[in-house]
């Protein structure tokens, strides 16, 4: 704030100084004149007389040029025209000399005056780009509306030096405060929220130096776009008296229009973004449903259905039959628990309540756990494991990781023909372990491969087997909590692999 | 002896009660139940169970609460009944002196294996000089480890994991158990020193060290050695 003070005194001072310069210029010109003109002839002197006017105009513009003129005729005729040290003159073509060395003064300062308005307002202009340029970078970078908002409260406030606020209307009575620099200048009072009332209704510039209520203490702009008002700018000057400038004006009009662009701009990709979500999560609810019916009432109805068979004709089934109706209850109740677990994961993931509980595991006993859980559902298919007998440990938690590989095997064992072989392999690569499940089902075309991971996706030819969709994007939720990824190939087009990686340790862990 | 022993059953689930009376009943064991934790303990006193089978979610007391003021009094088994995803209760539980747990939803064969073991554990007490399980044999008088009638070299902590194990077949032992055992109460918490050893072990004893046949592991818990059946 301190180097907005320094030119505010300057310009206090500015209409005595360039005088005093100029008359300094007259009597430095007047000695020089003195030492040559008993070489010279004094006309020559005249046209040193004209070297202050140039200057002035230059520097200060007409008033100091016109008073060098007059000043430069007065000292001509005072020091060098005879009589010497008087005011009167003796030849009348002395007369005619001042009446042309005004003129050319007049002429040659009103030029340069205007020369230097010219360079001084492309000079503004430059300035005002530029802080206009600054604050558009500032707010382009800005995602949020508080913060465009803040930005512009401050840029604002720095370019005017004083205190700033955006203030918006809600309701008919109530003005509340978006944001304003220094921290809270707060909403003022009745009359201050009068006037911004007055403008967010006309959508037109009022307060202080304005034509409408010229009286208030502050001056109020509107942040217009498309004809709509959607804000306040509210400019409170400290204690000074004069009123903005006009080009300060303009500079924060332009200021408030870049302001209005953002503003919408956030709005639109705001109410875009909004759209799209509400349409995201009804699919997803949907989606939600649909699998909760299916995964849920399929196995129930194969045990409802067997159960039932059981109790009414009990006794006439033969001992295999009897056999078949006990295992389908069997294999409903474990893909219910299996589905429960995956919902749990799924509800904790989303949640983000999900906590590992992190440890040292060697991999090949998560991989034994796994296959021995899910011993039934890969039956039929011969289970090869690949893991070599010197693998470092991975952090991680045991369970979750059994998931992800009950996941990726249930659904090896779901998708490739009966019979073929599953390989589970491990291997530590670059700091991380890479563990796979692949198998010899349908390869999953490449356009897919990035989407099976996302919550519901199915392929579409395989919605003749049943599942939720659900068990890939757990699979990946859980793998990215380790810090880890997962991704399906085809190595030799020739069936699914399913990688996933965990992070190793870095310090050795042999005790 | 499994014939006739009496089993209290504590649980709050009325269905799960009545399913494991008709279940237990059928294998010949009498049942006694309660639904709640006080009534559990009350029932403990005037029904001399020779097991109790306490479920950890009970509605008035922590299930911790019933394993300590029953170990209070009474050495009788306690198979701790839980639901997946309360390893530290399981964990707390057997370390408060539950003798296995079983995590719900359960088979009945689990079950009744979990049974037997925790009333013969109680029943045969007197020190044997060999641990013999198909193929496989520990001989704690000599020190020595027969795999297929052939000795195995193992380490010092390697044999001492596997006795500490074998000792407690078909229990669950947990991860602070047997570091306490193994290298003493001031490893409880080196549980990767344990995943090291136990993979060198299998490496030794299992045919297929991913699908082993006598060292388990229970997720998050412990180990739990099987006779390999």
């Amino acid at each position: 704030m301190a180097n907005f003070r320094a030119p505010s005194v300057s310009l206090h001072l500015a209409p005595v100084k360039p005088y005093a310069w100029t008359f300094l210029t007259i009597v430095l010109v007047t000695l020089i004149g003195k030492l040559i003109s008993s070489f010279f002839d004094i006309a020559n002197v005249t046209l040193l007389y004209l070297l202050p006017v140039l200057m002035s105009a230059v520097r200060w513009g007409r008033g100091p040029s016109l008073f060098a003129s007059f000043l430069g005729v007065l000292a001509f005729d005072f020091f060098f025209v005879p009589p010497v040290f008087s005011l009167a003159v003796s030849d009348i073509k002395y007369i005619f000399t001042f009446a042309v060395f005004l003129l050319v003064g007049l002429v040659t300062g009103t030029m340069a005056t205007r020369i230097r308005d010219e360079l001084e307002k492309t000079k503004q202009r430059e300035k005002r780009t530029l802080a206009l340029y600054a604050l558009s970078e500032k707010i382009a970078s800005k995602a949020d509306l508080g913060e465009i908002l803040a930005t512009f409260a401050r840029t604002v406030a720095e370019a005017v030096d004083g205190r700033v606020s955006i203030l918006a209307g809600e309701g008919d009575h109530v003005v509340r405060e978006l944001a304003s620099y220094p921290a809270s200048a707060g909403v003022g009072d009745e009359k201050q929220k009068a006037v911004v009332r007055w403008v967010l209704e006309h959508g037109q510039g009022a307060g202080r130096g304005t034509d409408i209520l010229r009286e208030a203490s502050e001056l109020i702009f509107p942040i217009k776009a498309d004809k709509k008002t959607l804000a306040a700018l509210c400019v409170n000057l400290d204690q000074e008296k004069r009123p903005l400038s006009m080009e300060k004006q303009q500079l924060i009009e332009a200021f408030a229009n870049l302001a209005a662009v953002a503003i919408i701009r956030l709005r639109l990709a705001e109410e875009a973004e909004q759209v799209q979500r509400l349409a995201e999560s009804e699919k997803l609810h949907k989606a939600l449903l649909d699998s909760i019916s299916h995964d849920l009432r399929t196995p129930l109805a194969s045990i409802t259905g067997a159960v039932t068979s059981l109790l009414a004709e009990g006794g006439s089934y033969d001992q295999e039959a009897k056999g078949i109706l006990l295992d389908t209850i069997k294999e409903g109740a474990f893909r219910l628990n299996h589905f429960v677990a995956n919902l749990l994961d799924m509800a904790r993931l989303q949640s983000g309540s999900l906590k590992l509980r992190a440890e040292w595991h060697d991999i090949q006993d998560i991989v034994g756990v796994a296959l021995r859980e899910i011993h039934d559902v890969v039956e039929g298919h011969p289970v090869l494991v690949n893991i070599g007998p010197d693998l470092p440990l991975v952090k991680a938690d045991f369970g979750l990781v059994e998931h992800v590989l009950i996941n990726l095997l249930e659904n090896a064992a779901k998708y490739a023909p009966g019979g073929s072989e599953i390989v589970v392999s491990a291997r530590a690569a670059e700091r991380m372990m890479l563990i796979s499940v692949a198998d010899r089902g349908p390869v999953i075309p490449v356009d897919e491969r990035e989407h099976i991971f996302d919550k519901f996706h199915r392929v579409q030819r395989s919605k003749s087997i049943s599942g939720s969709g659900l068990g890939l994007s757990i699979c990946r939720g859980i793998v990215e909590a380790h810090g880890g990824m997962i991704w399906v190939d085809s190595p030799l087009e020739r069936g699914n692999r399913f990688t996933f990686s965990l992070p190793l340790s870095m310090q050795g862990h042999e005790p | 002896m499994a014939e006739g022993a009496r089993i209290l059953v504590i649980d709050d689930d009325h269905q799960i009660r009545r399913m494991l009376r008709a279940a237990l009943s059928g294998y010949g064991y009498s049942l006694g139940e309660a639904a709640t934790g006080k009534e559990g303990l009350n029932e403990a006193a005037l029904f001399h169970p020779d097991l109790v089978i306490l479920d950890l979610g009970l509605p008035d007391l922590d299930g911790m609460e019933v394993i300590s003021r029953l170990r209070e009094w009474t050495q009788v088994p306690i198979i701790v009944l839980s639901v997946r995803e309360g390893e530290t209760d399981k964990i707390n539980g057997l370390d408060a002196g539950a003798d296995d747990y079983l995590t719900k939803p359960f088979s009945m064969g689990e079950l009744l294996a979990r049974i037997r073991v925790a009333i013969r554990h109680v029943a045969r007490n007197e020190d044997e000089p060999v641990l013999t399980f198909p193929d496989l044999a520990v001989d704690l008088a000599r020190r020595l480890v027969l795999l297929k009638g052939e000795e195995l070299k193992l380490t010092p902590t390697e044999y001492e994991i596997l006795k500490a194990l074998a000792l407690h077949a078909g229990r669950v032992v947990t991860h602070r158990q047997l570091l306490r055992v193994v290298w003493g109460p001031n490893f409880q918490e080196e549980t990767h020193y344990l995943r090291v050893y136990i993979g060198q072990l299998r490496r030794k004893i299992e045919e297929d060290p991913a699908r082993p046949r006598y060292i388990l592991t229970e997720a998050g818990v412990g180990y739990r050695f099987t006779s390999g059946e």
